[in-house]
């Protein structure tokens, strides 16, 4: 409301003071995840699983291309998911071993991981990084705008084994729906 | 890059007003400029900026500034150095092998427990510097005060204040103290004291120049303390929050006499090389191997974990 009046008044919006000091395309809130410090636990609590976050910034690959190998690792051990980028033949399976390695050693370092297998992939992302812009020619005088593609790769390491998915084949599913259909009873019947 | 494509485009733009013209668009007779060819045209293409700036113009700032008439002041490339506190403890003292291991029963415990300051000439020396330019200065309400020190310094890092912590401790030891402690949770607690602090030692060196004296004073504590530290994600790393521990420790306290202003802070600890070693944390870590050539196998059995000699070192 105020803003409105503001600039009913004439005065230009940024000539007001701007809450945002920083645009949402240089932060590192991922980063920031690794310094939250939780309250001690009680004794009989169930122990907290340790949780490390790890990124890397302005990988020279494309982020359609990571996606797949990103897809790939999400839900497996750490040990299996090293093993798996070390025999793919892409380019960012490469940097992704890598990242996936220095999460590893940061978490026995610095976050009091005990067994550096016991750790799983919870999360695995990639995103678009900055791109430059070039022309690339065409044919007939014609151009277009090349983009140069970067991308961010992120993972979210946890201590533990990792979870068990069940999985439900559609035979499964139908029989469910079955035996919910089978369940129904009419009430206030005779 | 630009000038060829500027050309072909307006070569382009001719031809095609020209095919409009005639119905059968002869690309390879050049025709003369049309009358009503538009002299301002529309820029239909578009070059990103990073393309024309193919050699960057070195920019010499400081020719700049001196042109503009702003005068930049010359810079020292200096290091601070710390004047408040000392580097170490000089001389420090050697705890006697088995302190407070023989229980007052026998005649050399009780021998033990009722030395007096030990007269050597060194400490007594420095005594009588410090009381010199601090009148109020006693041993035995001094290690009071000391272990008072102590135990502020203590609940303040458990808490972490910073600047009440910077005020009981010197510059010096707070980095030893605090390294680590960043995002892990310390839960410290005082039960009591054994027996009486006292001091044992006392040293006065000078830094750089005569006259400038600090005053380091080796105080004995021997109390019960509860120690439980947390890491990141509140799980017990070390310690335990119930069973307290008899702890046996040698503080250093130092102060720049020489200022007014100055206060006896903790300057570090001193570990005697018979002390017991301490507790293991909780979790288990991974020791290195030796180096193995191509074909050697690893000899689990034999293999002797390499032990650091016990040596007494300050902390």
């Amino acid at each position: 409301m105020l803003q409105s009046r503001l600039q009913v008044l004439g005065v230009a919006p940024q000539q007001l003071s701007c809450l945002h000091t920083s645009t949402s395309l240089e932060t590192k809130k991922w980063e920031r995840q690794n310094l939250k410090v939780y309250p001690p636990q009680q004794p009989d609590d169930l122990r907290r699983p340790a949780e490390i976050y790890h990124s890397r910034r302005q990988i020279k690959y494309s982020k359609d291309k990571m996606w797949y190998l990103a897809k790939l690792i999400r839900g497996m051990s750490i040990d299996q998911a090293i093993a798996q980028l070390e025999f793919n033949d892409k380019k960012g399976a490469k940097i992704m071993k890598e990242v996936l390695e220095e999460a590893q050693d940061m978490a026995v370092k610095n976050h009091n991981v005990e067994y550096k297998s016991n750790l799983y992939i919870a999360e695995s992302n990639s995103s678009k990084g900055k791109y430059l812009k070039r022309i690339r020619f065409h044919g007939r005088g014609r151009f277009g705008v090349m983009d140069i593609v970067n991308c961010h790769y992120f993972v979210k390491l946890v201590e533990g084994p990792p979870p068990i998915i069940e999985e439900k084949t559609g035979f499964d599913q139908a029989k469910e729906y079955v035996q919910n259909l089978k369940n129904r009873t009419i009430i206030h019947s005779l | 890059m630009a000038m060829p494509m500027r050309r072909v485009l307006v070569a382009l733009h001719r031809t095609t007003l020209s095919s409009l013209k005639n119905a059968e668009g002869s690309l390879d007779v050049w025709h003369p400029a049309p009358l009503y060819l538009p002299v301002r045209t529309k820029k239909r293409f578009f070059i990103p900026p990073a393309v024309k700036t193919r050699e960057k113009k070195v920019i010499d700032v400081e020719k700049k500034a001196r042109k503009a008439g702003i005068v930049l002041r010359q810079q020292y490339l200096e290091r601070p150095i710390n004047i408040a506190c000392t580097a170490g403890i000089f001389d420090p003292y050697i705890p006697p092998e088995g302190d407070a291991r023989l229980s007052t029963l026998t005649k050399e415990g009780l021998k033990q427990r009722t030395e007096q300051l030990r007269q050597s000439a060194g400490s007594q020396l420095a005594i009588r510097k410090i009381k010199e330019h601090d009148t109020q200065f006693k041993t035995k309400s001094f290690a009071e005060q000391a272990q008072e020190i102590f135990i502020e310094a203590h609940n303040h890092l458990a808490q972490f204040n910073r600047e009440k912590l910077h005020s009981l401790v010197t510059e010096r030891c707070y980095p030893e103290m605090t390294r680590g402690n960043r995002y892990k949770t310390i839960s410290w607690r005082f039960v009591e004291s054994l027996e009486p602090p006292k001091v044992v030692h006392a040293r006065c060196p000078e830094m750089v120049s005569k006259g400038n004296l600090y005053g380091q004073v080796t105080v004995r504590m021997h109390t019960k303390q509860t120690l439980a530290i947390y890491d990141r994600f509140g799980r017990l790393m070390l310690g335990t929050e119930e069973q307290p521990k008899d702890v046996l420790e040698y503080l250093v306290l130092e102060r720049h006499v020489v200022n007014p202003y100055g206060r006896w802070r903790l300057h570090g600890k001193i570990v005697p090389s018979w002390a017991p070693a301490k507790d293991p944390i909780i979790k288990t870590v991974l020791i290195p191997g030796p180096d193995l050539k191509p074909g050697e196998e690893f000899d689990a059995i034999n293999y002797q974990v390499p032990k650091s000699e016990a040596v007494q070192w300050n902390k």
